[in-house]
């Protein structure tokens, strides 16, 4: 009989609860968005709510506001990582994102604090720019200034953050693991390294003998229609007229899945990438440099 | 308790709310009005709706039961978007009423209305947020609820199948009601100044 006004009263108390981690973000015009303390001191939000060269100002649920700086941005996962002293403000607590399903109840809330009800609809989204497993798909609305806020489950814990800019068609939140995988980034070396080869490709269609030859079902893959010197992909030997099948036997069809592939964790380490050449596969070990910084 | 086991209950429960929210959701016609409107039987002769819905001294009121009955306006404030309509004792239970003060965000609502003339259709969500449209108007409870013209008038209620707002408005996606707790003060008022 009460099992429903209990779950009424769970989800509020989740929404009090999640409040006490939340901000208003001011880092673009007009519209805030929202952001949640992930780790003392280090504030999550949308990376395309917050603007370059602008200063960021947070306010708390209690109204009081603090400066913020920007330590680290991911735009392929539309993550940025604020670096903000907040004190009195405690970090959120964050849910093994491994137990979601889809089918589950969960929450989006916006700074106020705003809700929002919906469903898990999709576990792994990840096509294009996303790695798969980065991203969840939500049956729920995301209200303008929500992008940045928390994903939480009917316990009041914060499973990913919502944003609107990660997908053009769903409603879409990054799991906390990937936003974990960030911030210890900025913990461990003070921001978010960006993962770079230093080639322009476009996509190209995989002729139907080369796709047996190959072995693969992949329709397209991308040509190397560019080498910046002194890159890695100059240092590995990539030239113009290659064409990128696979990195480490995951398929590249697009640009965009390069980026994916290409995850802040990979700098530095070795990828093995499949290439034809003159319509011969063969494999290049390529090392991932880190994207030199703007100015 | 098992999910499933939790389920098996809430969801007759959940269905006797909505056969209570229905049988205190009424039709509003206005006489030379196309469309039908919402309104909530608040004692066993007074049904209240919003202003911009029932339009005229004297708009006809559907029952659950089928039966159209006249009724005949005791006060109107359009600022308010509020309206009391007097009707002879239908012998039904009027609507249990909450306390909008109390209610949280987050917390689980249903709304009943006649969204497209779909009459006493329930859609269901949550309080999104709780205070003013804009800043230094007058407080709504906003609400994660599908709404759509012909809801208006109508009932927002808790999970107990109490009624805490009036729907009132569309904007931005959100369902924006009127807290009940304004809704009785107004009743209050026009009751005591029409006796």
């Amino acid at each position: 009989m009460t099992t429903v006004m209990d779950l009424s009263n769970a989800l509020a108390g989740a929404v009090e609860r999640v409040s006490g981690w939340m901000f208003a973000v001011h880092g673009r015009p007009r519209l805030p968005s929202t952001g949640v303390q992930w780790r003392t001191g280090l504030v999550v939000t949308a990376n395309h709510t917050v603007e370059h060269d602008r200063e960021v100002t947070l306010t708390g649920h209690d109204g009081r506001s603090f400066a913020a700086s920007v330590a680290g941005r991911d735009p392929s996962l539309d993550i940025a990582v604020l670096r903000a002293v907040v004190d009195g403000v405690s970090a959120a607590d964050v849910a093994d994102d491994g137990d979601v399903r889809v089918g589950h109840l969960v929450m989006a809330l916006g700074a106020g604090p705003r809700a929002s009800a919906g469903i898990v609809s999709a576990l792994d989204v990840g096509r294009g720019r996303h790695a798969a497993g980065d991203l969840l798909a939500v049956d729920l609305t995301l209200y303008p200034g929500f992008s940045g806020g928390p994903l939480v489950d009917v316990r009041g814990r914060v499973i990913g953050i919502t944003t609107s800019g990660a997908s053009r068609h769903l409603q879409c939140a990054i799991r906390a693991t990937a936003v974990t995988r960030l911030v210890e980034h900025v913990i461990r070396g003070g921001r978010i390294p960006r993962a770079y080869l230093g080639v322009g490709t476009q996509p190209v269609e995989l002729p139907h003998p080369l796709r047996e030859r190959l072995g693969r079902a992949q329709q397209t893959a991308i040509i190397v229609v560019h080498v910046k010197s002194d890159s890695p992909a100059a240092a590995a030997g990539l030239i113009i007229g290659d064409v990128i099948v696979s990195i480490d036997g995951h398929a590249i069809t697009e640009p965009e899945d390069l980026v994916a592939a290409l995850r802040p964790d990979r700098v530095g380490a070795a990828v093995t990438m499949t290439i034809l050449r003159g319509g011969e596969p063969r494999d290049l070990q390529v090392t991932v440099g880190e994207r030199p910084s703007r100015g | 308790m098992s999910a499933l086991l939790a389920v098996e209950e809430s969801i007759p429960h959940l269905a006797r709310i909505a056969d209570q929210l229905r049988q205190v959701t009424v039709e509003i016609r206005s006489p030379g009005g196309s469309g039908v409107g919402a309104g909530i039987l608040w004692a066993p002769d007074l049904v209240v709706t919003n202003a911009h819905v029932a339009r005229g001294s004297c708009v006809g009121v559907g029952l659950a039961d089928e039966r159209w009955i006249e009724a005949h306006l005791v006060v109107a404030d359009r600022r308010m978007d509020l309206a009391l309509f007097r009707i002879p004792r239908c012998g039904v239970a009027p609507a249990a009423l909450g306390d909008s003060d109390t209610l949280r965000v987050g917390a689980l609502v249903v709304a009943l209305g006649h969204p497209l003339g779909l009459r006493r259709t329930l859609t269901a969500g949550v309080v999104h947020a709780l205070g003013p449209a804009r800043p230094g108007g007058r407080r709504f409870i906003h609400a994660d609820v599908r709404l759509a013209p012909g809801n208006s008038g109508g009932p927002l209620a808790d999970t107990a199948g109490q009624v805490v707002g009036m729907n009132t408005m569309i904007a931005g996606g959100l369902a924006l009601a009127i807290p009940i707790n304004d809704v009785g003060r107004f009743v209050a008022s026009a009751t005591a100044s029409a006796t």
